[in-house]
């Protein structure tokens, strides 16, 4: 196994900062490419890598395909990122096979759509170049990073903030829906963290580091190609040459290599409804008497998601919550659906959680599925905004979600599949006309979930969005060389 | 109930590329509204699609795709009588086109039947059933779903298995509409199912027994092919090159666009120089094309997705039409042919120009996933024009469907009738 170079990968790759409990994603602007490179040069001593922790904050940084260009790279290294990156995430196909239409398509985005044809005729959005991700313990501290990091960029002079995404202090690992999240990730080969998984969740998914970094073998077995230079254009030597004879699909040999260490971070503010969440899945419940149920109703919302609110997986427990009692949360994540839920009884097979990850259910035969399905996984890095709402069927007017944040080294084959082959695929699994209940793109069909049961399935009718996307890009994560090479540009 | 599986192939007037290709965008544009090709008045289709190859050795070449019920003639009959005009503009614009209006019949149908080529191997995801019985199940589908979506209250069934299904039968024999749906035969006979199989497997035997009886000149001959084919592996090159973005970008603007994602692929592969490969090729071709007969349960070795692909020998032998209509993304499909199907796609396509590399014909190819995967969005065309007849289904939906309206009335045990209600 190839031992990970550690000192050139940024931290967020192979951490999530658990410990750093608030977090702000700020969107900048390049006015001035000199003076932007000066200042990446400042703050590139300062990103946060995979060596060693930082107890206090920590930061990472993440270039868009236009802030690339704006900052000097040459036309050709710019087209040796992949499509999608290239592409952006606004655009009309990427809209579609995303499931972003009606009030969560581009146009109506509040950040990301500059590069989308329609996003004139209604709100066009400042073009993002730069995603600094800061991490802090607590809140002052997170502030006062925001104020010093603010006053460096501000004084540079070459670049400027578009926007400020705050990821406030969570009370637990709940999402806002109430279920806790964020308990399946597959962990990267090399990078220590199996045995840890192991024990937090009874259960680790090793993958090759080439699914999340560039420049290792993937689970294909060839070495997941990234962005090179052509070497004349990298005078001093600061990134790798590629060897040659890689296994490489294009063979750069010769080359520089750009996208060593790095991955793609796929950025996506999803608004949360909450209340209509809960409201909805109230009035589908109620008794013959319209009487609210509360058990049916968390029950049903429980179907919806795949997992109970503590994070109790349906497969494993499929009667009741085993913590609905105690409100304990639970990471337990040893299970499969093949052998003990093929039908979905347990599970619903439209279910949230198992379209995100189907596991060993989509294939000819369990062993097959699982390692199919495995060359699809991202890796998830996203975080809770907003407050929690004090009472779940009581709107209060407050701006909810997630940051979703994955991090894949090719955009195609896991985030995008994800969305299209599993999320949005209204004939996933053998279903007939149906989406993701709870992320999926209701705009689309006339809002169904099937719930698997015996003698006869019951359908949940007229589902709507209970989720709202509001911004999006994808952005390159580069290694600390790449960053220092991007920092050194001339042009 | 047969099907029919064909292209028409033409060459274009170098000088009417362009208006060609107008045209088919305009037919793409309205698809279902435009007249110049009235696809959903043709009851017989399935699928169909045009699209264009451009090649400096082969020129511009045409290929208007027909997967459709029963033999040519009565297609091209229902054709005729409804896009006569369409056609013909088509095909005036393609070389040796005789007819000079569309009352020329004899001449235009004539044209076509020159033009016809039949693939050396094809695979039909739901044979038996016509594209008119493929709708009926639909209806026969959604009426069950509707019914019983009146039987379960609060997320509880109020009967019995027994007495939901009773119930549900009741609902369908209160449609008049859905009379047929009593006496209609299986999707296949008996000795549909079974010659397939016995023919497939009869020819392995009868193989395997020449092979051994004249094994003093069969194994040398197998073992120089071997060789021959080992050294050739070592030595062919392979897919080396950047993606290309561009071309790319311009086939997804054609994918994903229907309501359950079936798609579209049409693919010109190039077929490795010199005898050894299109004899090799021809073989594989003859040996899938016995085996995909025997694939009655829509898949097509493992694959569960495909309604109709063909494979075709075109130019003389040098040039590998490949064309399928399949449920599910580009990428979910490849992947499919890679985890689930390598074997036989790299038999086929490692006698193609830029293929990963093999080992026996079958092995490594396809493996190399990324590889394949550049390799064949490089040989994939845009498709100008596609038409579904029943794009909300899937080759699963579809057999699904067979098999609920197949087993509605017959008598069932209780574990059957648990099975027949899980189908909904």
């Amino acid at each position: 196994m190839t031992e990970l170079e550690r000192h050139d990968i940024q931290g967020i790759v192979i951490s999530s900062y658990i410990h750093l409990s608030c977090a702000a994603y700020v969107l900048l602007r390049v006015t001035d490419a000199p003076k932007a490179r000066r200042w990446l040069a400042e703050i590139s001593g300062e990103i946060t890598t995979a060596q060693g922790k930082q107890e206090q904050t920590s930061t990472n940084i993440a270039f868009t395909h236009p802030g690339l260009a704006k900052l000097g790279l040459d036309e050709h290294a710019l087209k040796t990122f992949s499509r999608p990156f290239i592409e952006g995430m606004a655009t009309e196909y990427r809209a579609r096979i995303l499931g972003d239409r009606g009030e969560s398509a581009p146009p109506f985005w509040g950040w990301g759509n500059s590069n989308c044809d329609r996003a004139q005729e209604h709100n066009p959005n400042p073009p993002v170049d730069i995603l600094l991700l800061l991490f802090a313990r607590d809140e002052a501290t997170l502030a006062a990073e925001i104020e010093r990091r603010r006053a460096s960029f501000v004084a540079s002079g070459g670049v400027e903030e578009i926007l400020l995404l705050e990821a406030g202090r969570q009370p637990d690992t709940k999402e806002h829906f109430g279920f806790n999240d964020g308990i399946g990730q597959p962990v990267i080969a090399g990078s220590g963290k199996k045995e840890r998984q192991q024990q937090r969740t009874h259960h680790a998914t090793e993958l090759p580091a080439g699914e999340f970094l560039m420049g290792y073998t993937n689970d294909y077995d060839v070495i997941a190609e990234g962005p090179f230079v052509e070497p004349g254009r990298d005078p001093g030597n600061l990134l790798p040459v590629i060897p040659p004879n890689t296994q490489s699909l294009y063979d750069p040999g010769g080359n520089h290599d750009l996208g060593r260490n790095g991955t793609y971070l796929v950025f996506r503010q999803l608004a949360q409804h909450v209340a209509d969440f809960w409201q909805f899945l109230d009035a589908a419940t109620r008794g013959p008497d319209n009487a609210s149920d509360s058990e049916a109703c968390v029950r049903l919302g429980a179907k919806f998601v795949g997992r109970w609110p503590s994070g109790a997986s349906l497969v494993q427990y499929p009667e009741r919550d085993p913590h609905a009692a105690d409100g304990q949360l639970t990471n337990e994540n040893n299970f499969g659906y093949t052998q003990t839920d093929a039908s979905g009884f347990a599970c619903p097979i439209g279910s949230h959680v198992r379209r995100a990850n189907p596991r060993d259910s989509i294939g000819p035969d369990a062993e097959t599925a699982r390692r199919s399905a495995n060359r699809h996984r991202i890796m998830r890095r996203g975080r809770s905004y907003g407050t929690r709402q004090p009472d779940h069927f009581v709107d209060d007017g407050v701006e909810r979600g997630l940051h979703f944040i994955c991090l894949n080294s090719d955009i195609e084959r896991q985030f995008e599949f994800v969305q299209l082959t599993w999320i949005n695929n209204p004939a996933f699994g053998g279903l007939y006309n149906e989406v993701d209940p709870v992320i999926g793109n209701l705009d689309r069909t006339d809002g169904m979930m099937t719930v698997q049961c015996e003698p006869l399935r019951t359908r949940v009718h007229n589902l709507r969005r209970f989720i709202t996307v509001r911004g999006g890009a994808y952005f390159f994560l580069p290694g600390i060389n790449a960053l220092r090479y991007l920092a050194a540009l001339t042009t | 109930m047969s099907h029919s599986v064909l292209t028409f192939i033409a060459k274009v007037k170098p000088d009417k590329v362009a208006e060609l290709e107008q045209l088919l965008a305009e037919i793409a544009d309205s698809l279902l509204e435009q007249t110049h090709l009235p696809f959903p008045k043709l009851t017989l289709l399935h699928f169909a699609s045009l699209f264009l190859s451009k090649d400096e050795t082969y020129g511009v070449t045409l290929v208007f795709e027909n997967n459709f019920d029963g033999p040519l003639d009565a297609y091209l009959k229902e054709l005729y009588c409804h896009a006569a005009d369409g056609l013909h503009r088509i095909y005036s614009c393609c070389v040796d086109y005789p007819a000079s209006s569309t009352a020329d019949r004899e001449q235009m149908l004539g044209y076509l039947r020159a033009h016809v080529v039949r693939p050396n191997a094809y695979h039909i995801g739901n044979p038996g059933r016509t594209a008119a019985r493929i709708a009926q199940e639909a209806q026969l589908r959604d009426l069950l779903e509707c019914t019983a979506d009146t039987l379960t209250c609060s997320g509880h069934p109020k009967l019995p298995a027994q007495d939901l299904r009773q119930q549900l039968q009741a609902a369908v024999k209160r449609q008049p509409e859905f009379s047929w749906a009593a006496n209609t035969r299986p999707r296949l006979s008996w000795a549909e199912r079974v010659i397939p199989v016995i023919t497939f497997w009869g020819t392995i035997v009868l193989a395997g027994l020449i092979i051994l009886f004249f094994w003093q000149v069969t194994i040398p001959l197998i073992l120089l092919y071997l060789v021959v084919l080992r050294w050739k592996e070592r030595h062919d090159p392979v897919w080396i090159g950047a993606a290309q973005h561009d071309h790319v970008g311009q086939l997804t603007q054609r994918e994903d666009r229907t309501h359950t994602f079936q798609n579209h692929m049409a693919s010109f592969a190039i077929v490795k120089p010199g005898l050894f490969r299109l004899l090799t090729l021809r073989a594989v071709l003859w040996f899938v094309n016995l085996k995909a007969r025997t694939a009655i349960h829509g898949e097509l070795s493992g694959i569960p997705s495909i309604h109709f692909a063909h494979w075709s020998l075109i130019d003389g032998g040098r040039r590998l039409l490949f064309v399928s209509n399949f449920d599910g993304s580009w990428e979910n499909y490849l992947d499919d042919f890679i985890d689930k199907a390598s074997p036989g796609l790299t038999a086929i396509w490692s006698n193609t120009v830029d293929f990963p590399r093999t080992r026996f014909l079958i092995k490594g190819g396809a493996r190399d996933g990324s590889r394949f995967k550049a390799d064949a969005r490089a040989y994939q065309v845009y498709t100008n024009v596609w038409y579904s007849a029943y794009r909300d289904l899937t080759v699963q939906s579809i057999d699904a469907n067979s098999a609920l309206r197949e087993d509605l009335y017959q008598p069932l045990a209780p574990a059957g009738v648990q099975t027949w209600l899980q189908r909904l």
